[in-house]
């Protein structure tokens, strides 16, 4: 793998559940992510899938330090980004940058695009010099295929594509090295979000980024990842090259998450194998014992209610050298293939 | 045919102007058939199941033209109070946030049994009993315990769940269902779909699908509309327009999907944004996006071309509505030229 | 007074969600906001030469070279508009004869003549004579120098104490709001008249300070609830989130995304209030603990002359007219404020 650049080690978040008004006792909490390790090297894209509720925002949030980790370590190049505050956070914050889900409510409503994507250059105004700061806006325009005549326009006069390419010149304005994507083109069109992957894409190569990719969709994750990790109730359960994720799954909850995905090819439906997962997934003030995943998987024994299983390469394909050998937190893995391969006439 | 919709209109006052939001749709859905309707934001999907169910705002929302027929008789020229009677009991809706949809301070139950007691005339006590019965058949696990619950206490595909069975509960001939499951997980999006599909078959319903999600429709449509600008651009049989559209947007909205089985290199991307529906192109809405546009698609608007010779379908759709096929085109293309596209 | 709500509290959502009044039931919300000039492309043409601008944007600042921003673009709005015209003169016109009430009248306006009383409208004295036989057009014309002062100055007050402490409660949470909200439902709890009663007696002070600090006293929690509840509905965009991940101080969050898009419905309030503390004065006045004679005020003299109003309904009609035109002209100024500073009315 390149060098990396992120280093997530037991990253946890825990928020406190309180009772009482004058005197607040702790009564639980809520574990939104609860023992996260994974590496993103420079130039890559980690892709994170999940279901609403498995804490993969919060991941997102932590990295760009807007929630602060109850536990666990959060590495930029070797330094604790967790311990940092003041100027050195401000430093780190400069090359780790976010782009958000909504475009309709990420951008000021009361701002013109120019002062959006010229506010990183305020905040650190060591990054461009005064006077080439509104060139610079122009340019990220130009970079993300707006018009830079728009520069004195308010978000509102914008499509959901075109404000998601500001959000996106936003979190480019500083030259990061690292962009966190938390469900970036989820809120739009089927086709426009086929040119914002594109240019998320072109970007990567063009300013040697990396990528921490968030999303639900399955389809969209394994087009725009390298590696991707899979979270189901704060953890990750599996994670591997793209391609062992998809086409050899072997964690159960993999499983039945690519067997749920609908597949545009009316043909498949009479010969896919559909895994319909029983019931809902746990409440994350409560998370079951040994493995999290047991309460819902056809597979559970006794085993899985007492050990909770690790993520590492499992014992039976532990010699193996083929896509099955990845890392996947299952006491029972076993290779299943998912995901029919599609034929379509091009 | 159980519902047809003919050359309907409709429009939308706005400051700006005037809104285009639905120009000459006609569709149709049999009984037990499932219709989706496909279509981004703005293409009139939304407006046209509003304007069947009669929830249309208006004003804003103005019918200029068209009829809706359901069972035989236009729905736009009965009295509001015939409407409602139609509303509910024989043609019913279920909306995308089943959250929004429910009313917070009600508990599940009296919501479900409300139904029964406003069309039915049912005491309390037996619409809560057909309540709890209701909840069992969309599967919500140990409903008589339930049946007394506030919304917020059920999960996303649950809540979902309630919505269907209220839209069952007088058993209409028809449910138009909203982006159902866009809302929900795609583990629950299984759930959700797999049973609305059980119980249409169950009661041979007519359902007219509106969504955005080409794999949804892929698994459950017998025919498909799609939608581009206020217009049907193409309908054809589910099989057919996956493998072979009849139009370039239909084509344009296949490839720009990535694929779950493989990874795909640059993704196919429509170039350009949906039309303003106060200022639609002449001629072909899809004109200045496409990629195959000549002179003609510039200043004429193509009408709804029959598709003949295509691939042959796979008849899975034809069992239960064979007769129906034969009143109307089985596959239309509103493409000058959708010979090309097809074959393209 | 109802709390009103300004569109503030619905655009940035129903924007986004296919809700939105009008057409926006298609879930068009995005593309029909989009600006007629760019509905056609997304993407930039390649040396396709600049788009078509608004003839606006042209006659501005030489395609664009000087930034915009909120606040030129409002006071750009406010020139424009008629109603803010009006009403600027209006309250103009009130600042000049408040400072220079000679400038328009020729007497004094404690100089009455008994055997005038309650007579009609005479040559040199065009609103006649009220109950104590003093000219009503003097009286009116001074009277706006005390009304205007506690008007503006009790809402100035009001506005600023409320929305300060409301919307730093709002902002940082914990306890203080915790403190902050009890206080002011404690200050509810006060009905106005009878806490006007009590703590007006005692002050013996013959100016119009002892008033207007109680207005303050007993407004500012009005105000400081809305504040809050606006900011706390502003922290929660994603924007907002969007700078605080750059790296934004508290400070700049505060001034440069939450105040602009919390202040609409403090300015609607407040220009209402004004009104309502001008009349409070009366009140307080009628009652004998507002202004004491020889003071001059509307108030006063709304109130003097309502046992007269069967026989001389001028003495009343002139002053309460006088006070509605100023507060229209507040909250035709408020009104148009609040529109200026929506880029999305524009």
């Amino acid at each position: 793998m390149a060098e990396p650049v992120l280093e997530v080690s037991g990253l946890h978040k825990h928020y406190p559940l309180t009772q009482g008004i004058v005197f607040r006792k702790h009564v639980g909490a809520v574990k939104a992510v609860d023992g996260v390790d994974f590496t993103l090297g420079r130039g890559e894209t980690l892709g994170i899938v999940g279901e609403s509720g498995c804490g993969k925002s919060t991941v997102a949030r932590m990295l760009v330090s807007l929630e602060r980790p109850t536990q666990g370590r959060i590495r930029y190049k070797g330094e604790d980004v967790t311990r940092l505050s003041g100027r050195a956070l401000k430093a780190v914050r400069r090359n780790i940058q976010m782009v958000f889900q909504d475009p309709y409510t990420s951008l000021n409503p009361r701002m013109t695009v120019g002062d959006i994507i010229g506010e990183p250059f305020e905040i650190h105004p060591e990054a461009a010099p005064k006077g080439d700061r509104r060139r610079r806006v122009q340019d990220l325009l130009d970079v993300v295929g707006l018009n830079p005549e728009y520069i004195n326009r308010y978000p509102h006069q914008f499509s959901g594509g075109q404000r998601q390419r500001i959000g996106i010149a936003r979190g480019l304005a500083l030259r990061p090295e690292v962009i966190v994507a938390d469900e970036p083109v989820s809120a739009l069109d089927v086709s426009v979000q086929a040119q914002v992957i594109n240019l998320m894409d072109r970007l990567q190569s063009e300013f040697d980024l990396s990528y921490l990719f968030i999303a639900h969709d399955l389809s969209i994750v394994r087009h725009i990842s390298d590696r991707v990790g899979v979270m189901y109730l704060g953890r990750i359960v599996e994670t591997g090259r793209d391609a062992e994720i998809y086409d050899h799954p072997t964690h159960p909850y993999t499983q039945a998450l690519l067997s749920a995905v609908p597949v545009p090819d009316p043909e498949a439906r009479e010969h896919r194998e559909r895994i319909i997962l029983a019931g809902d997934v746990p409440s994350p003030t409560d998370i079951p014992s040994g493995c999290r995943f047991r309460t819902r998987c056809w597979k559970a024994r006794e085993r899985c209610a007492l050990e909770v299983p690790a993520l590492a390469v499992p014992a039976e394909f532990r010699f193996a050298t083929g896509p099955a050998a990845h890392a996947s937190a299952c006491h029972f893995a076993e290779e299943k293939q998912v995901v029919p391969p599609e034929e379509r006439e091009a | 045919m159980l519902l047809e919709v003919r050359d309907l209109h409709v429009e939308f006052r706005t400051r700006d102007g005037i809104a285009r939001a639905v120009n000459g749709v006609s569709y149709g859905v049999d009984a037990g058939e499932t219709l989706a309707v496909l279509g981004e934001s703005g293409s009139g999907k939304s407006v046209t199941a509003q304007a069947i169910m009669g929830i249309l705002d208006m004003p804003p929302g103005r019918i200029a033209s068209g009829e809706i027929v359901f069972r035989g008789t236009d729905l736009l020229k009965l009295k509001e109070e015939d409407r409602r009677k139609v509303r509910g009991a024989e043609m019913a809706m279920i909306f995308q946030d089943a959250l929004s949809s429910l009313n917070p301070v009600i508990s599940v139950g009296d919501q479900l049994g409300e139904m029964f007691v406003v069309h039915r005339g049912m005491s309390r006590k037996d619409a809560r009993a057909r309540a709890v019965e209701l909840m069992d058949r969309v599967r919500i696990p140990a409903a008589r315990e339930r049946v007394r619950d506030y919304p917020h206490q059920f999960s996303g595909g649950m809540r979902q769940r309630i919505m269907i069975a209220m839209a069952m509960a007088l058993e209409p001939a028809l449910i138009i269902a909203d982006e159902p499951t866009t809302a929900l997980d795609v583990t629950v999006q299984a759930q959700v779909m797999d049973l609305l599909a059980e119980l249409q078959r169950e009661y041979h319903m007519g359902l007219i699908l509106i969504t955005h999600d080409l794999g949804v429709v892929a698994d459950v449509a017998d025919r498909i509309a799609v939608m581009y600008a206020g217009r049907i651009v193409e309908s054809a049989p589910v099989h057919d327009i996956y493998k072979a559209p009849a139009h370039p947007y239909t084509r344009g909205l296949l490839d720009s999907i990535p694929r779950l089985d493989q990874k795909g290199q640059e993704l196919y991307a429509i170039k350009g944004l949906p039309p303003n529906l106060m200022n639609i192109p002449p001629g072909c809405a899809f004109n200045p996006r496409c990629p195959a546009a000549q002179d003609v698609c510039r200043t004429d608007v193509p009408p709804l071309y029959e598709v003949t010779g295509a691939v042959a379908a796979t008849g899975i759709a034809a069992a239960g509505i064979a007769g129906a096929a034969e009143r109307r085109a089985d596959r239309t293309s509103a493409c000058h030229f959708w010979r090309e596209c097809l074959h393209g | 007074m109802p709390e009103p709500t300004p569109p503030e509290y619905q655009l940035p959502g129903a924007a986004r969600t296919p809700q939105n009044g009008a057409v926006a039931d298609t879930g068009m919300g995005g593309a029909m906001d989009l600006a007629t000039a760019e509905g056609e492309t997304l993407e930039r043409p390649p040396d396709a030469g600049p788009p078509e601008r608004d003839a606006e944007g042209d006659a501005e600042g030489a395609a664009g070279e000087r930034a915009r921003s909120l606040w030129s673009d409002a006071w750009r709005e406010l020139r424009r508009n008629p109603v803010f015209i009006v009403a600027a003169l209006v309250i103009l016109f009130l600042v000049f004869i408040s400072l220079w009430p000679g400038s328009i009248t020729w007497m004094s306006p404690l100089k009455c003549e008994l055997s005038k009383a309650q007579e009609g409208s005479q040559p040199g004295h065009p609103f006649g004579f009220d109950g104590q036989g003093c000219d009503v057009y003097t009286r009116v014309v001074y009277g706006a120098r005390t009304s205007v002062t506690v008007g503006f100055l009790a809402t100035l007050g009001v506005a600023l104490l409320g929305s300060v402490l409301g919307g730093l409660a709002g902002f940082f949470g914990g306890a203080g709001d915790s403190v902050l909200s009890r206080i002011t439902d404690i200050f509810f709890a006060i009905p106005v008249v009878l806490g006007g009663l009590v703590l007006l007696s005692v002050v013996t002070s013959n100016t119009v300070w002892p008033v207007i600090g109680f207005m303050v006293l007993l407004g500012w929690p009005q105000i400081s609830r809305i504040a809050r509840g606006s900011v706390i509905t502003a922290k929660q965009h994603d924007y907002v989130q969007a700078a605080r991940a750059l790296g934004a101080s508290h400070s700049r969050v505060l001034l440069r995304h939450i105040t602009p898009n919390a202040v609409a419905p403090v300015i609607v309030v407040a220009t209402i209030a004004l009104g309502t503390y001008i009349s409070l004065e009366a009140t307080l006045s009628y009652l004998g603990v507002g202004l004491k004679p020889p003071t001059v005020s509307w108030g006063i003299d709304i109130s003097a002359a309502s046992p007269y109003i069967r026989n001389a309904p001028h003495a009343l009609l002139w002053p309460s007219g006088a006070l509605a035109v100023t507060v229209l002209a507040f909250i035709m100024l408020g009104d148009a404020v609040r529109d200026a500073l929506d880029p999305k009315l524009r």
